[in-house]
């Protein structure tokens, strides 16, 4: 877990966390990866893939990334920042690694039908 | 049972929906949240520029600053295609930011009320109005706190007639559950094309309409 190599139990992180990022803070490139925007790896079985050119994180959320998930769950089981998080997803979808699944544009209205589903799985909660 | 349909596609998540929990502090936001779902921390580090333009290298702008933000959230499984998020506002005022970042593209919102505050929910409803948010007040019926009527919750917090004024408790599965679903109706009711159906009346009492307890199932 990350949490183990870079979070020591006194310390707390012993990296700062933008180091992961070489600094940067701002995601490359002009996709807004809100918390629930879906990405998925263009290769699941990570074919062709260098290690050399892939950090750890990059690595492990390249697995996360096998199927469909957020970009919240992507932070949450990594335990990194949400900023890092951005910062390394927009470098693997510049770099075609990922790819953001389509959605409703976030600041559009969902269909009904989708709302729907989740009304009916509500109920069934 | 919301999931099934003939349509899903079989390479999971499809659409991921979230829901923002605002209140004052104390009002019992995190309760609420554990109440219905798994919840799960989340950390952010965020840069408290308000300017952030083009990239950047922390290095050589000054004045930037970065703060962590460790908050918690709830995932709520609809089904094999469809993921609902629960985010509650973080209480400080210094995180304001925050909440721009949460309601964006967000389905509605809850503002958990505390009746021996009120008006510490004034902030959250001014800006769910402003940033036109679908949302309702859940008065969370705290043990021992004096019972108000929800139309005098609605009156004390200037509300449209339109938002929904419910009761709530916080720690109850079935009561959130039903908050939760009030407020998707409520969002199903204001879309444009949605199809007339007579109004259920301004105020409904989640304890008086909520369906018989079912096993929860987590996929």
């Amino acid at each position: 877990m990350a949490r183990d190599r870079w979070r020591d139990r006194k310390a707390g992180p012993v990296v700062r966390p933008y180091a992961l990022t070489g600094g940067r803070t701002e995601p490359a490139g002009r996709e807004v990866l809100d918390l629930i925007t879906i990405i998925v790896a263009t290769d699941p079985a990570e074919r062709g893939s260098d290690p050399i050119e892939l950090s750890p994180e990059d690595r492990r959320i390249l697995g996360l990334c096998r199927r469909p998930v957020t970009v919240t769950d992507v932070a949450s089981i990594t335990e990194l920042p949400l900023g890092v998080v951005r910062v390394l997803l927009a470098d693997l979808i510049a770099r075609g690694r990922i790819t953001v699944v389509p959605q409703q544009p976030a600041a559009k209205q969902p269909s009904g039908d989708l709302l729907k589903e989740v009304l009916h799985g509500l109920r069934a909660l | 049972m919301g999931s099934g349909r003939s349509d899903s596609r079989p390479d999971g998540l499809f659409a991921a929906f979230k829901i923002v929990v605002a209140g004052g502090f104390g009002a019992g936001k995190t309760t609420l949240v554990g109440a219905v779902s798994e919840v799960r921390p989340l950390h952010t580090e965020e840069t408290l520029s308000s300017a952030s333009i083009g990239t950047d290298d922390v290095g050589d702008v000054s004045g930037k600053t970065t703060t962590t933000v460790a908050m918690d959230f709830g995932r709520i499984t609809i089904s094999a295609r469809l993921v609902l998020y629960l985010f509650g506002t973080p209480g400080q005022e210094r995180f304001w930011f925050m909440w721009d970042e949460l309601s964006h593209g967000a389905l509605g919102a809850v503002v958990l009320a505390d009746t021996r505050r009120l008006d510490d929910c004034f902030p959250a409803v001014d800006y769910f109005e402003r940033c036109r948010l679908p949302f309702l007040v859940a008065i969370n019926c705290f043990d021992g706190a004096a019972r108000h009527d929800p139309e005098d919750v609605r009156i004390a917090l200037d509300l449209d007639r339109t938002v929904p004024v419910i009761q709530c408790d916080a720690r109850q599965h079935d009561s959130v559950k039903q908050v939760l679903i009030t407020l998707v109706e409520h969002v199903l009711a204001r879309r444009p094309s949605a199809p007339r159906k007579a109004p259920a009346g301004p105020v409904a009492a989640a304890s008086a309409t909520a369906p018989a307890a079912r096993p929860s199932f987590a996929p």
